[in-house]
């Protein structure tokens, strides 16, 4: 990524770069192809994939459009039975409940499943600022953790790196063997972190639901790491955004399987835990204290908007960045956020601001992919649509935007104006002809990367004239 | 940081009512579909409607548990018996060379292990995890099997704990042929009788042993949980 300030030039810099690798984008393809066989193998074993579609959406909407209810019930709950819970306006407040809580206990080392969530407030650079050892367990994310970098998608944290990659980085980092087997390598890594779980004194997950009627967060996984995470550590902190909640605890039968489905492709991801409050009188073990920190983070600003609060329905499942066409040539990184593809288009200018982040609602051919892919059928490329509508709306157009639409109406409210810009437009082009893709092209910024067909003999008007 | 200001936030947002076009969108579809009542029985039920159909007889699930844990390499094994039970569990002792076996206080567990000649660690009182760690294989109970998604359920009570089933590299269910039921929904509401409000602090779907595809999508078995599941189901 590169360290450019101005987040809309950082992406086009590095859009035009990752799309110049073609191996690498070759490489993502195919990764994205197996996920898709997979996927559509356990969609067709539904009775009936798009009903279900319908029904998840419906258990979404009712927990947002009454999440003032179920977020008291869900706290309620979890505090009844023993749990603490922690309310953060945004992503400071968050940073200050979780680190005055491992001092509490005069941590040293911390243990992390995976959390977009703690991405989002950049918690890991703020304990590690602070001197305490901060692991992520998932493989994915240790392996970026490793290369100090951010996670390239938020459920396939690693999958733009080889094997041969990770093998230079284990040797470089862990002394590892030499190896470039998958197998063997996940191996390296399961014996590094074992101690670690053994050893932290904190466990830090997030959640991917939390269920009102129960008090209870629920964690979709595959490793085992987040069980371990949640199981020996004395302490257990869980982050997790005031819209992941859900009504009622049933209501997991239906989302957990769409999750599974939309997310990996497997029919049900292997471990699905609820976990409500520390462990009990009668129970024999787990964390003696459990801090769930909800967190706001202008999600509420979202909530505000009636058109758009659909996308808080969103079950971070990724299937709209596995499907997105923009996704698969810029890739991961080139978005800058800790939400990428069109789901972090759509959210991130309302959580970080419209000003730096409008140029995402372009990064979309609008083509639909993802709203017809989405497990809770939000409709994102429309929400797109409305981000480019507001931004214009609010002047923030730029200069460029709005000298080329004042030309535009002006030309499309005269029809002799109309023919004479076509007639100079094709001279235009026979004339740039020779120069086309060379910097002296006046239209070099569009065309170095486009051919340009010629125009056809007959305009559209002579050839209605001649038809009648 | 406070509730109140968070939750009036919340309301006030709440307070302009949802785009009626927005609101409809998610409803839409091109084909015509069958849409279940809105509400909490209307996803109950669209669970057993619209989700993969596995039949109704024990047969019928135990046929499509076999065919879901064939793909996941979980070993599902039905044996008539409880001394078949305790046959096998002693022919898997021979082949992975069980030395230390984990086990809680459950009486099906207990009865099924009663004669395996293994040094073993009760979870149900105070155990040491390093210990634990060094388990060659946790035997645990559960509260049901799910034939829709060849999973077991646990919780806390029914498993020893939350590290038995995780922490040793290989994991064994033992349960009994009344505990398959059709989906997950079906799974709840087993614990929501058995504990009532009194809600265990751990419950999980265990499906299938650990794995991660996290480098290239190779699909690789004991990522940080068990590298083996196996899930041995007495049938009378
Ligand atoms: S917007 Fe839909 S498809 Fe995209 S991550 Fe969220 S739930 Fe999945």
């Amino acid at each position: 990524m590169s360290q450019s300030t101005n987040p809309t030039s950082q992406f086009q810099t590095d859009a035009n770069r990752v799309t110049a690798d073609v191996d690498r984008r070759s490489f993502l393809r195919s990764s994205l192809r197996g996920y898709q066989t997979t996927r559509n193998a356990t969609q067709d074993r539904f009775l009936n994939y798009e009903s279900a579609r319908i029904a998840a959406g419906d258990a979404k909407w009712e927990a947002i459009e009454n999440l003032d209810v179920y977020l008291a019930q869900f706290a309620d709950k979890l505090e009844a039975r023993g749990a603490t819970v922690h309310w953060c306006s945004d992503s400071e407040e968050a940073r200050e409940a979780i680190l005055d809580i491992i001092k509490q206990h005069d941590a040293k080392s911390v243990i992390k499943s995976k959390c977009m969530t703690t991405e989002e407030i950049h918690l890991n650079d703020l304990l590690e600022k602070e001197g305490f050892e901060v692991v992520e367990s998932d493989l994915g994310e240790f392996i970026v953790q490793l290369r100090d970098e951010a996670p390239y998608h938020f459920v396939f944290p690693a999958m733009h790196l080889k094997k041969e990659e990770i093998n230079t980085l284990f040797q470089e980092k862990l002394k590892s063997i030499n190896t470039d087997d998958p197998e063997e390598l996940t191996m390296v890594a399961r014996e590094v972190l074992r101690q670690k779980y053994l050893s932290a004194d904190i466990g830090i997950s997030g959640a991917n639901f939390g269920v009102a009627e129960t008090g209870m967060i629920s964690i979709t996984e595959n490793e085992g790491n987040a069980r371990l995470t949640t199981s020996l550590p004395k302490v257990h902190i869980a982050l997790m955004g005031i819209e992941k909640i859900i009504p009622r605890l049933e209501d997991l039968a239906l989302m957990l399987p769409m999750l599974a489905t939309a997310g990996t492709g497997q029919h049900l991801t292997c471990y699905n835990s609820q976990l409500g409050g520390p462990r009990q009188d009668d129970e024999i073990d787990g964390p003696v204290e459990m801090h769930v920190v909800l967190l706001d983070n202008h999600r509420t600003r979202l909530l505000a908007d009636p058109e758009q609060r659909d996308a808080l329905r969103c079950i971070r499942c990724g299937a709209c960045l596995n499907v997105c066409p923009i996704f698969k040539n810029v890739g991961g990184h080139t978005y800058g956020t800790t939400y990428q593809g069109p789901i972090g288009s759509v959210i991130t200018p309302h959580l970080r601001g419209l000003k730096d982040w409008k140029h995402l609602s372009h990064s979309s051919s609008l083509c639909g992919a993802c709203s017809e892919t989405c497990p809770v059928k939000i409709d994102l490329h429309h929400h797109l649509l409305r981000n480019r509508r507001d931004a214009a709306g609010k002047g923030q157009g730029g200069l460029a935007e709005k000298t080329l639409m004042l030309g535009f109406t002006i030309v499309m409210r005269r029809p002799w104006l109309y023919r004479l810009t076509g007639r100079l437009g094709k001279l235009g082009h026979v004339l740039t002809k020779p120069i086309h893709g060379t910097r002296i092209d006046p239209f070099y910024a569009w065309k170095k990367t486009r051919d340009l067909d010629d125009p056809a003999k007959q305009s559209f008007k002579q050839y209605w004239k001649s038809r009648k | 940081m406070s509730r109140d200001a968070i939750l009036g936030r919340v309301r006030e947002a709440l307070s302009v009512k949802t785009d009626a076009h927005v609101r409809e969108v998610a409803k839409k579809s091109s084909h015509s579909l069958p849409v279940l009542a809105n509400g909490p029985d209307g996803r109950t039920q669209a669970v057993k409607e619209f989700l993969p159909f596995v039949g109704e007889s024990l047969e019928d699930h135990i046929a499509a548990f076999k065919v879901l844990s064939d793909k996941l390499q979980t070993e599902f094994i039905v044996v008539p018996t409880i001394d078949s039970a305790r046959q096998t569990l002693d022919e898997l002792r021979q082949k992975h060379q069980w030395e230390r076996v984990g086990i809680h206080d459950h009486e099906l567990v207990q009865s099924c292990v009663d004669q395996l000649p293994v040094e073993f660690l009760n979870t149900s009182s105070n155990y040491d995890a390093h210990a634990l760690e060094k388990c060659d294989v946790g035997i645990s109970g559960c509260d049901a099997l799910i034939a829709q998604t060849a999973s077991a359920l646990v919780t806390n009570h029914s498993a020893g704990g939350r590290a038995l089933s995780v922490l040793p590299p290989h994991h064994v269910v033992v349960a009994d042929a009344s505990q398959m039921v059709t989906t997950m929904a079906d799974g709840f509401a087993i614990i929501r009788e058995k504990h009532h409000e009194k809600w265990p602090s751990f419950i999980s779907f265990i499906t299938g042993p650990s794995r991660t595809a996290d480098i290239e999508r190779v699909l690789v078995l004991g990522a940080h949980g068990p590298k083996k599941l196996t899930i041995i189901m007495i049938s009378e």
